[in-house]
């Protein structure tokens, strides 16, 4: 048992953990939802969920979570994601997925990839909000802000989608062993200095101190 | 109307003058496009730029109170520029005539004036006779004495210059109206005219009228398709009302109700019924006593006999010398001297003038009966704004009436087509229509009478009163078929050479069947024949044909006269009987007889000397009159000035205000005349979406928010003077009361020009009361004076002083 | 079953503002009235609003020639050929009918309101309490019944007309003739061509709330032909990319530190 908690490192706390899953449940239900209220093909979708319009105030609704889930998130997580000079290499080599690298500089809690995808999500989540809520009442604004609102959900969704898909691949069999990151909070200590070995040495020289 | 609505499509100048038809008739709108859309010319004259101006051709607005002048300038420029159909002119009316050597005109006077009386004494407005009592003519024109040339010398005084500075109307546009109007004085052109309340309401209404029958005489436009006087009315029936005498000298018909001193029927019959020596003109009224004692006949039944004169002694009479028109009524009323009054389908407290006056007055009553459909300002006066009710002892009674479309009956329109119509639903609740009202209410009034008796209990006793179906409602046809007529005995009669009996009971076929030996019963004259002898409702005929192609529609309902889609038809041909506009044939005489629309008589044309005719018949001399000496003011229209203006004097003459309108003197008829106080002209009128009062039509949600409260239209000029912002809420007064109102800032009003000053006009509708909404400010006639026509005594809403502040 | 489409015609030139339209339209199709203001104009309601689907916009106008006019419109739906409104609304409640013309099915609306915005004229409007949008539906089911639409019945000086679109586009043009070429047709040169036309006295601009070069918005094209497009296939080549790096380069397995190795 010991050695099991000795291999292992906690790298995420419940709070952290309920967050992300807040975020990431209603990001996945509005994006299920605003499929199904996009595309008329996907009518199962409304159909599944009780139909069109109940649809439209779950989609709105999710969409209210996932806004405080995500200012929430960015309160949290901005300062572990302030760009550092080193994320420019790790990003010129692809954070070696793409092919092989030896020298990634070393990431400390999260690397550059991460950290763009937090950001894009921050970014393209906050304006997916603001469009959202014009989209809620378009009439409040002017003609040109309310149309205009519909395009920008749009794309944010595109964009938030499109990373969803990586952040996905990338959290789960993309990189084996991270998932139980945003389940357990646990990583192994090997999985650590794969992925965020100055963070680990910074907590175990600071554990050693104490 | 003498013409009818369709027939507006076939006129080529059109002068909407005294209307907002867009807005008021926009069915008769409908025929006016359909006459641009052919070519015509469309002109709206009037005070204020309305959505009628914005489709005509042009609009010219000039100063409410002021179309006299305006079209007595006309007058002077058809006759000074030739413009008028001189053939028309000589034969078909007086203007050949020679006057009477003593009449004259002095300084806005003509000979006889009793300015203790306010009247004349006509005794100088006569023709010149021949031996045989026929007037004297000069078909040249050019004597002095003749009617044509007083026509001249009097409108001679109304120069361009002059009526631009008393209407505000430029030179210009003056000469561009003149031009355009006159150039129908060409025999194959017709103009026609479209009036309504616009000149009714005015102290000087009823010779507004006459002065554009001078001109429309002067340029043969009347018996023409296309032609014309028109008066538009409208949904409140005014047609049907006036045809069955809702005005109190009337009875029904236009016959006229007896006065005091008129003690026999032999008198009376004597008074009314003309004689004429030239045995060309049919004279066709010489036929009033048939019309009269039928009349009697199907009041009175078989009660009514030779011996008791037909039951005339049962009649009531008006005094002489009295008038009891509204005005009168109200006033008499203010003074104590009414105990009760019934007010259907009226709303009084809001539409009459001087409404302070009127509401005081329901005060003074012992009792007050309305049926409406709705509850109104009049049936809740006692609750009213500034009323006591513990200071009221007026009793009042509100019945429940049914609305048009909850019964059956006829219906006529301007055009005298008295259409029936069926019953579209059952009145709700306790509602019955004021037909069964009446009769219930008289069923009681008898029974009371059989039991007491009283003053002139056997008008009430002898009164035939057989209207009732089986279950003892109104039967709404035996009512109509009274009215058309029936034979009260076996008559042979001969018509055509031919024999015919008629049986007792049957109906009569035309009114030329009518007699005065009590062998005939008719309710209203002109509308005999509305039924044929076999019964056949002629009012319920949909007939679509139309013949002439004029749109005269003969098979589409009845239009009274027998029929007779435009009226003087006869003088749209020339003497021998050649229709003047061969393109628009009203009618033609064929050598044996006249084909197209109905004729006015059947006789030849006045070429022929022996049985020829001429044209109007209804006319004693047989021909139009220029002369016309039956009006009070005088037998040419003159300009004077509203009762309330802005000038001091008036240009034209040293008589301000017309000499013979009649003056109320309580404390409540105040008025300010050219006074700094209320320096603004006002007209007032109602708008599309209400209807009258309001009354009605307030209580309808959808009408009620396209039109929500009562507003004054105010131009940019005067408002920018008095700083008042478009939307902002205003007080408008006048000597006589105030209303707060929102004001409408607009291009559509400008200020006049008028003797050299500026002078502003406002204008309000009069849609609006307290009751309903709550918040759409009362009514405008708070502000107007209870002043009317000197002929008619139809009220002037049209013009009067105001003044308009912020609040 | 083939197509007759319709065009009804407004020739402002013959309108007289009397708003029987206005209210026949309420009446046949039972909208109720709301409690309004004098504003300081005819005009009432102000605006289209979601009981009011046809409303006759009162203007004064003083043309170049320093002439006033007093101009009136009657608003509503153009029922668009291409119709921005159909093309974002995602219920289907808005659809082309067999007349060619744009109806809309309560029943389906889901109050969404991305039509509102989108309507290069201005008109759908939504109920609060119903949470629907409502507008003029051309009057669908008297034309199935072979009706004229309550407004073109009612109107006194047949300014508004209804026929079979050819026919009418040529109206159009002829009674342009008969004004002597003093107006303007609205209707047929844009959106794929209008169910509702109008003939203008005046220039387009000049009046209230007409568009001049009415089309589909541009942020509607990019949404609807770019974004939501792109949507599906951004999200499904970045989902294939995954895929294939999967298969070429593996998971990105941890290199677990041997015991000893320090
Ligand atoms: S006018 Fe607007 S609501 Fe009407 S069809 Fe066109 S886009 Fe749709
Ligand atoms: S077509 Fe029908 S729904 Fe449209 S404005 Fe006319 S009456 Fe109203
Ligand atoms: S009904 Fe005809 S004339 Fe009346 S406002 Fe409507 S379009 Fe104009």
């Amino acid at each position: 048992m010991s050695g099991k908690i000795q291999n292992m490192v906690r790298v995420t706390d419940p709070i952290e953990r309920i967050a992300h899953w807040l975020l990431a449940g209603s990001c996945l239900f509005c994006l299920f939802t605003g499929l199904g209220i996009m595309f008329r093909s996907w009518e199962f979708i409304p159909e599944l969920l009780g139909g069109l319009y109940a649809v439209k105030w779950m989609h709105i609704f999710s969409g209210v979570v996932f806004a405080f889930a995500l200012a929430y998130a960015y309160v949290m997580w901005k300062k572990d994601c302030a760009f550092e000079p080193d994320d420019a290499k790790w990003i010129a080599q692809g954070g070696g997925y793409l092919w092989k690298t030896n020298n990634l500089p070393p990431v400390y809690k999260y690397n550059a990839g991460q950290k763009l995808f937090f950001w894009f999500v921050v970014v393209f989540g906050a304006l997916i909000v603001l469009s959202g809520l014009v989209m809620w009442n378009p009439t409040a604004f002017p003609i040109a802000v309310a149309r205009w609102s519909y395009a920008l959900h749009a794309l944010s969704a595109l964009v938030i989608g499109s990373f969803f898909v990586v952040h996905l691949y990338l959290g789960t069999i993309g990189n084996p062993g991270t998932f139980q990151a945003m389940t357990t909070g646990w990583c192994s200590r090997a999985w650590c200095e794969t992925h965020c070995p100055r963070w680990l040495a910074e907590r175990e020289k600071g554990s050693s101190e104490s | 109307m003498t013409n009818h609505y369709i027939d507006l499509k076939n006129s080529d100048v059109i002068l909407i003058m005294g209307s907002n038809a867009a807005e008021h008739h926009p069915l008769a709108f409908k025929w006016i496009m359909r006459a641009k859309d052919a070519g015509a010319r469309v002109i709206h004259v009037d005070p204020r730029y309305t959505r009628t101006s914005a489709r005509c051709d042009y609009h010219v607005p000039l100063r409410s109170g002021t179309d006299i002048a305006f079209l007595g300038g006309m007058i002077n420029y058809i006759i000074t520029n030739k413009k008028y159909f001189r053939d028309y002119v000589v034969n078909y009316t007086n203007a050949s005539f020679l006057v009477n050597p003593d009449f004259s005109f002095k300084d806005g006077l003509f000979s006889g004036y009793d300015a203790k009386k306010r009247s004349y004494n006509k005794e100088t407005w006569t023709f010149q006779n021949d031996a045989n009592g026929v007037p004297l003519k000069d078909p040249t024109l050019e004597h002095p004495q003749c009617v044509f040339q007083h026509l001249k010398r009097h409108y001679s005084r109304y120069t361009l210059e002059k009526v631009s500075s008393i209407t505000g109307v430029s030179e210009e546009n003056l000469l561009k109206v003149y031009e355009e109007y006159s150039a129908t004085g060409a025999p194959d052109k017709a103009g026609t005219e479209c009036y309504a309340l616009g000149w009714t309401h005015h102290t000087t209404g009823s010779q507004i009228i006459r002065t554009m029958s001078i001109i429309q005489l002067l340029l043969g436009n009347m018996g023409i398709a296309g032609g014309g006087i028109n008066a538009l009315r409208g949904e409140p029936n005014v047609q049907g009302s006036t045809d069955h005498c809702i005005l109190y000298g009337n009875l029904p018909g236009y016959l006229k109700m007896p006065t005091a001193s008129l003690a026999t029927l032999g008198q009376y019959l004597k008074k009314n019924t003309p004689t004429c020596n030239d045995p060309q003109s049919a004279n066709y009224y010489q036929n009033y006593p048939n019309f009269f004692v039928s009349w009697l006949k199907s009041l009175y039944g078989n009660a009514a006999t030779p011996e008791n004169e037909f039951g005339y002694s049962w009649l009531p009479k008006l005094d002489d010398g009295k008038h009891y028109s509204q005005l009168h009524l109200f006033d008499r009323m203010y003074k104590g001297g009414v105990k009760g009054l019934f007010a259907y389908g009226t709303d009084p407290a809001v539409s009459s003038p001087n409404t302070n006056k009127v509401r005081k007055a329901l005060e003074k009553l012992d009792w007050l009966v309305c049926a409406n459909i709705f509850d109104n300002e009049t049936a809740s006066f006692w609750f009213g704004p500034g009323a006591d009710p513990k200071q009221i002892k007026t009793e009042v009674f509100l019945l429940p009436a049914a609305a048009t479309m909850e019964k059956e009956g006829s219906q006529s329109n301007s055009g005298r087509w008295v259409q029936w119509k069926y019953k579209a639903a059952t009145p709700p609740g306790d509602a019955i229509s004021c037909g069964d009202i009446q009769i219930r209410m008289m069923d009681a009034i008898k029974a009371l009478y059989a039991k007491e008796g009283g003053p002139n209990a056997e008008s009430i006793l002898n009164l035939k009163w057989d209207y009732k179906d089986r279950q003892g409602n109104m039967d709404v046809l035996k009512v109509a078929k009274q009215i058309n007529g029936h034979w009260e005995a076996d008559v042979e009669v001969v018509d055509a050479g031919q024999k015919k009996l008629f049986k007792k009971g049957g109906l009569v076929p035309t009114f030329g069947m009518l007699r005065s030996d009590g062998t005939t019963s008719c309710g209203n004259w002109i509308m005999s024949g509305s039924f044929g002898e076999d019964g056949e409702n002629k009012m319920a005929r949909r007939g679509k044909e139309d013949p002439t192609g004029l749109g005269l529609y003969p098979n589409w309902s009845f239009a009274w006269p027998v029929n007779r889609r435009i009226i003087y038809n006869r003088a749209s041909c020339d003497i021998y009987g050649r229709p003047y506009n061969p393109k628009k044939k009203v009618l033609e005489w064929t050598g044996d007889k006249w084909v197209g629309d109905v004729p006015d008589g059947p006789w030849p044309p006045m070429a022929d000397k022996e049985k020829g005719k001429y044209p109007f018949i209804m006319k004693t001399d047989g021909v139009a009159s220029l002369f016309g000496p039956a009006m009070a003011e005088g037998p040419f229209p003159e300009h004077y000035e509203p009762l309330e203006g802005p000038l001091a004097k008036n240009p034209l003459s040293s008589q301000l205000i017309n000499p013979t309108i009649e003056l109320f003197s309580s404390d409540v008829d105040q008025v300010a005349n050219a006074s700094e106080k209320f320096p603004y002209v006002c007209t007032t009128y109602s708008c599309t979406e209400h209807w009258c009062s309001g009354a009605l039509t307030r209580w309808q949600a959808w009408l009620l928010e396209m039109q929500p409260e009562l507003y004054v239209e105010i131009g940019e000029e005067l408002a920018r003077e008095l700083e008042i912002a478009n939307g902002s809420k205003v007080k408008v007064s006048s000597a006589r009361g105030e209303v707060t109102c929102i004001a409408m800032v607009t291009k559509r009003f400008r200020p006049f020009i008028i003797e050299g000053k500026t002078v502003h006009q406002v204008g309000l509708p009069f849609n609006y009361g307290w009751l309903y909404p709550k918040d759409g400010s009362d009514s405008t006639n708070f502000l107007t004076p209870s002043v009317g026509d000197a002929n008619t005594f139809c009220p002037e809403y049209k013009a009067f002083m105001v003044n308009v502040t912020r609040i | 079953m083939k197509k007759t489409e319709y065009i009804k015609l407004i020739d402002t030139t013959r309108c007289t503002a009397c708003r029987g339209c206005q209210v026949a339209c309420k009446q046949w199709n039972e909208m109720p009235a709301s409690r309004t203001r004098n504003f300081g104009s005819y005009q009432n309601p102000p605006d289209l609003q979601w009981n009011t689907w046809t409303l006759i916009r009162f203007q004064e106008h003083v043309d170049k020639n320093g002439d006033f006019k007093w101009l009136f419109r009657k608003d509503g739906c153009m029922h668009c050929t291409e119709a921005a409104c159909i093309k974002v609304c995602p219920s289907g409640a808005l659809y082309h009918t067999e007349f060619g013309t744009v109806g809309i099915n309560q029943k389906l609306c889901i109050g969404c309101k991305a039509c509102i915005s989108a309507c290069p004229f201005d008109i759908p409007r939504f109920n609060q309490e119903t949470e629907k949008v409502y507008k003029c539906d051309l009057c669908y089911d008297r034309l199935k019944g072979g009706q004229q639409p309550a407004c073109v019945l009612s109107c006194p000086t047949s300014a508004i007309t209804i026929g079979e679109r050819e026919a009418m586009i040529d109206k159009a043009y002829r009674r342009l003739d008969q004004l002597g070429g003093k107006g303007v047709v609205y209707g047929d040169k844009f959106v794929g061509g209008t169910h509702v036309m109008y003939i203008l006295s005046e220039d387009p601009a000049v009046y209230d709330k007409l568009p001049v070069k009415p089309r589909i918005p541009a942020s509607v094209i990019l949404w609807k032909n770019l974004f939501k497009p792109f949507t599906l296939i951004g999200m499904g080549a970045v989902a294939g990319m995954a895929a294939l790096h999967y298969l070429i380069k593996g998971p990105h397995e941890v290199h677990e530190k041997k015991e000893g190795d320090e």
